[in-house]
Formats: C-alpha cells, sequence, structure tokens
C-alpha cells in the first residue's frame, strides 16, 4: 500500500536549542490506526509538533501524498488535511459545544457548509448533541476528549493525530475512545496516535511505532511490534521510563 | 423611601458609562494579557475629541461618538504595530506591557495637558444639564442619554463576539490562543483587531463622559482605580462580568455618597478593588489564576 503521509529522517527541536527528534522516521497508510509509543521523553509529542508544522524541521523531510510539507504554518498544514490534537485536547472552555465544533470548521469560511458539517456531527455523537449548548469546560474528561476528537472532523481531515488521548480517563472510557478511533479510520480518516500505556495503545492499533531518544526505533503491524524483544527490555527490564 | 430610588436611579445611569468605559480594558485584557493602564488617559483623549468638536463646531458628543471611536481605534492600531508587537513573543511579555501601558498613560497625560492645558473641562450640550421628572423623583437627561448609547454599543460588541467569525476568533484567542492558532486563527491578526476595538471603545467613552463628568489630564488616575475595581470584580476578560460589576459598584458608590459622604464615593472603587484582590481574585465571572 502507498505511503498517505511520509516522514523520513527528521531532526527538529524547540527554537535554538538542542535536537530533540534526530533520525525520526514514520510511514502513514491510509485509514488504519498508528500508535507511536516510547519511554517518556522520547520525543513522541514534539514529533506530532513537528508535523504539524508547530516546530520547524532542521533536517529530513515531511511527505503528504507526494507533497513537501515542511516549512508550512499549522494553519496550511491543516487545509492540507492534517488535524493534531495536543495532550491538552485545545478545547475553548466558555464555549459551547457547538461554537467548540463550529471553531473546528474555521479555516471553511462558508457558513452554511459549517452548520451542515456540525450538525452532522452532532448526529454522529449524540452525547455531544445532548450537550450542544453547554460549555465544553463544564464537561467530564471523557465527553471532553469526544469533543476533541468529533472536532477534527469537521473539515473531513486525511490524518488526524493525537496527542495521549486516554490521559487522565477511566479504562471504561478509554476504550470508547478507542472505538470512535476505529470508527474514525473506518470511515477513512487516518489515525496517528501517541499513546503512554504501549500494551493498550498497541492492542488497539494497526500499526507500532516505537520511538527512542528522539529516532524511531521499530516500525511495523502492531502484532510484531507487541511481540519484539527489544519491546519487553525498552519497558520491562532495563532503562526505565522517566 | 423616595430618596433610596433616587439614589438608585443616579447610581444605575451611571452604570452605564462605567461598564462601557472598562469593556475596552477588559477585551485588551482577554485577549492580549495586557492591563493597559493607559485606558482612561485614552478615554480622556476621547473626551477632548468630543468637546472641541462641540465647542468649536457645536457638533453634539452624541453624533461625535462614532468619529472619537475611529480616531482612538487608529491610534489603537498604531499603538499595538510601535508597542506590543515584537514584545509579543517576549518572555517577559507581563512585566513590558505594563511597564509600557504606564509609561503610555504619563505620555498621554502628558501630551493633553501641553495641548489643552490642566483646566478642568465638560462638553455642555443642552440635555447635560436638564432632566426627566417622575414625580420627586428626576433622572438626569445626560447621564439617562450616556447610560443607553453604552448599553447598545455594549450589546452590539456583544452580538458581534457572539455571532461573526471574527468574534469567534476573539473569543477563542482570549480562551485558549495555542489552540485558536493550531485551527487556522491569525492570532497576531486577532490582537490588532481587539486592541483596535478595546481603543475605540475608550474613545467611544470618552465622548459620553466628556458630558457626564468633568475631565482634565490628571483624571486618570482616578479612573484607573475606578475601572481596575470594575474589571477585577468583574473577572478580567469577561464583558458581562464588567457590565455587572460596573452596575453593581456604581449604585453602591450612589449609596455610599448619599448616606456616608461624597468624598466616599470614589473610595468604594478603591476599597472594592483591594477587597475582590484580597477574596476572590478571579472576580464574578473570571477563572481562577492559575497558580504556576
Ligand atoms: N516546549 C519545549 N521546549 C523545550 N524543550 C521541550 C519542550 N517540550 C518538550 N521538550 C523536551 O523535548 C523532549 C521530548 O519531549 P516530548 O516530545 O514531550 O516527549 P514525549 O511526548 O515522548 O514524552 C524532552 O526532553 C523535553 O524536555
Ligand atoms: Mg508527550
Amino acid at each position: 500500500m502507498t505511503a498517505l503521509l511520509e516522514v523520513t529522517n527528521i531532526t527538529a527541536g524547540y527554537g535554538d536549542g538542542p535536537a530533540i527528534l534526530d533520525g525520526a522516521h514514520l510511514t502513514v497508510v491510509p485509514g488504519k490506526v498508528h500508535c507511536i509509543i516510547g519511554p517518556n521523553g522520547a520525543g513522541k509529542s514534539t514529533l506530532l509538533k513537528a508535523i504539524c508544522g508547530m516546530l520547524k524541521i532542521r533536517k529530513g523531510d515531511v511527505v503528504l501524498k507526494g507533497e513537501r510539507l515542511n516549512g508550512l504554518r499549522p494553519d496550511q498544514i491543516l487545509r492540507k488535511g492534517i488535524c493534531f490534537v495536543p495532550q491538552e485536547r485545545a478545547l475553548f472552555p466558555k464555549m459551547t459545544v457547538r461554537e467548540n465544533l463550529r471553531m473546528g470548521g474555521f479555516i471553511l469560511g462558508n457558513a452554511k457548509e459549517l452548520d451542515r458539517s456540525v450538525d452532522a456531527i452532532l448526529d454522529r455523537f449524540p452525547i455531544l448533541r445532548e450537550r450542544a449548548n453547554q460549555h465544553a469546560g463544564t464537561m467530564s474528561g471523557g465527553q471532553q476528549q469526544t469533543l476533541a476528537m468529533a472536532r477534527t472532523l469537521i473539515i473531513r481531515p486525511d490524518i488526524v493525530m493525537l496527542d495521549e488521548p486516554s490521559l487522565g480517563l477511566a479504562p471504561k472510557i478509554v476504550q470508547e475512545m478507542f472505538s470512535i478511533m476505529k470508527m474514525m479510520s473506518e470511515e477513512g480518516v487516518t489515525v496517528l496516535l501517541v499513546e503512554q500505556n504501549a500494551l493498550m495503545g498497541l492492542k488497539n492499533s494497526d500499526i507500532g511505532v516505537v520511538l527512542d531518544l528522539g529516532r524511531t526505533l521499530i516500525e511495523g503491524p502492531a502484532a510484531d511490534v507487541l511481540a519484539d524483544p527489544r519491546i519487553q527490555e525498552l519497558y520491562l527490564g532495563g532503562r526505565k521510563a522517566a | 423611601m423616595a430618596q433610596f430610588i433616587q439614589v438608585l436611579i443616579l447610581g444605575l445611569a451611571l452604570g452605564g458609562v462605567i461598564a462601557l468605559m472598562g469593556s475596552g480594558l477588559s477585551l485588551v485584557f482577554g485577549v492580549m494579557r495586557i492591563v493597559n493602564l493607559a485606558h482612561p488617559s485614552l478615554i480622556i483623549a476621547g473626551a477632548y475629541v468630543a468637546y472641541w468638536a462641540f465647542k468649536l463646531w457645536g457638533i453634539d458628543p452624541i453624533v461625535m461618538l462614532p468619529v472619537a471611536a475611529l480616531i482612538l481605534a487608529g491610534i489603537g492600531v498604531l499603538l499595538y504595530r510601535l508597542m506590543f508587537e515584537k514584545e509579543a513573543k517576549s518572555a517577559r511579555y507581563s512585566e513590558m506591557t505594563v511597564l509600557l501601558t504606564f509609561a503610555l498613560a504619563m505620555m498621554v497625560e502628558g501630551l493633553l495637558g501641553a495641548f489643552f492645558t490642566n483646566t478642568q473641562r465638560v462638553t455642555s450640550p443642552d440635555y447635560a444639564t436638564d432632566a426627566f421628572f417622575l414625580g420627586d423623583i428626576f433622572i438626569p437627561k445626560g447621564q439617562l442619554y450616556a447610560g443607553i448609547v453604552s448599553l447598545v454599543i455594549i450589546g452590539a460588541l456583544a452580538l458581534f463576539l457572539k455571532y461573526s467569525r471574527m468574534g469567534y476568533a476573539i473569543r477563542a484567542t482570549t480562551q485558549n490562543r495555542d489552540a485558536a492558532e493550531l485551527l487556522g486563527v491569525n492570532v497576531n491578526l486577532v490582537s490588532v483587531v481587539a486592541f483596535a476595538i478595546g481603543i475605540g471603545l475608550a474613545g467611544a467613552a470618552g465622548a459620553l463622559v466628556s458630558f457626564v463628568f468633568s475631565f482634565f489630564p490628571a483624571k486618570q488616575w482616578e479612573w484607573i482605580a475606578m475601572l481596575m475595581s470594575v474589571v477585577v470584580l468583574g473577572g478580567m476578560g469577561s464583558i458581562l462580568g464588567t457590565v455587572v460589576a460596573a452596575f453593581s459598584l456604581s449604585v453602591i458608590a450612589a449609596f455610599v455618597g448619599t448616606w456616608v459622604g461624597a468624598t466616599w464615593s470614589t473610595m468604594t472603587f478603591f476599597l472594592a478593588l483591594f477587597v475582590i484582590l484580597l477574596i476572590r481574585p478571579e472576580g464574578l465571572f473570571g477563572e481562577k489564576p492559575e497558580m504556576a
């Protein structure tokens, strides 16, 4: 299968600081759930930020459907069809659920089209429809994460990147989040997520990527990654996560 | 009882103008985290625009209001470009902006004093000294008109923030700047626009203030404390909060002024600021300040 997004050996860091990523690569295939795992501080979040244009890429390439994305601003990358939900979920706490969804389509410009899009999303997520006029900040963690994920769908992106969507959620709710991701991928939205809990992340994904010290260590079908002895070493023995 | 109602009405009548005076300050703080200490001095600049237009050409200050607002909005764009744009990325942004706006306040006062002297001024259209009578109770026309115009402007601002695309962008930037940027909001443009609107509101408030209060350049120091207490009580950045706080404090000040003594009326605001900061720094409608 041809790659949708190809990240080749990128180097990136914050401002003029040291390179946090050095030799990170990634192949994203359409319609699959990809899970990036790795110890704390490995550079997982940094990788997502580099892809979405929040950090300058010093070396290497990010290529979406044959087009180089290096140097584009976050809003330009969003227009290319890559949507990023950072770890903090990036909601507007004092805007209603509906207003948050409308912000998801801020770049669309056409108000009618935006309203249709928002309504379609509310139909698909009854819990959000129920709370459409409630402030986002008053919802539970799971509902907020659902909103953050649903909001990415407004612009019909090709790729949705999620940084630790399970953070701070009860196990049962985490399962719900994974079902939403699965549903998204079945509808043709490719998912790229970062997960702290390697076992749970890999079990719920198609493709696994292991990142350590800013470079890609292993990349392949999630089941293979799960069985890789290096995973055992990284997570169970040897160097402990910080 | 009649006196109670009379004082209540006088307090309410001033609440609207005070809310308008505070709304621009609140908006600028919400979007840019700038505590604009120069806001009252810019209100006074707007008041001079209305004063001279009336004095020289007999133009009604309410008619002059949009002009004062536009002139000040233009000054706002210039000030933003000159003073704040390059500070936006500075790690010491908050200290810098406090110092910059303080310096600006002094400079505006100096300039106004140089041009217009420190004589007390008040614009005097007929209605400024006239009143409606309801039995024993009187409603000063000037304050009533100023209050109504203020509420219309604040209402328009609220509708703009609630429904327009730029309004969405401004609210989103206020609540979560990084998230707004990620979703494609040009936060730099939002900052310029919000600053221009904020200073434009100072100009609009100035036109009304010019016939409600007497003013001179150094009057800004009294108003700074008054407006600070209003926006802090309202919850910095919340327009609705600013309105509620302005009316509450204005009414309280009116009662204090009548029953305790006129000098204590302004003290109400200073004391309120002090007490609010001690017991509820997030104000009525604001979020708890982050303890980092
Ligand atoms: N805003 C930042 N400025 C400077 N360094 C940062 C910043 N964010 C993260 N880092 C550094 O980058 C490294 C990788 O961080 P991160 O990508 O967040 O790791 P992970 O998501 O894998 O836990 C860490 O050493 C961290 O200290
Ligand atoms: Mg992280």
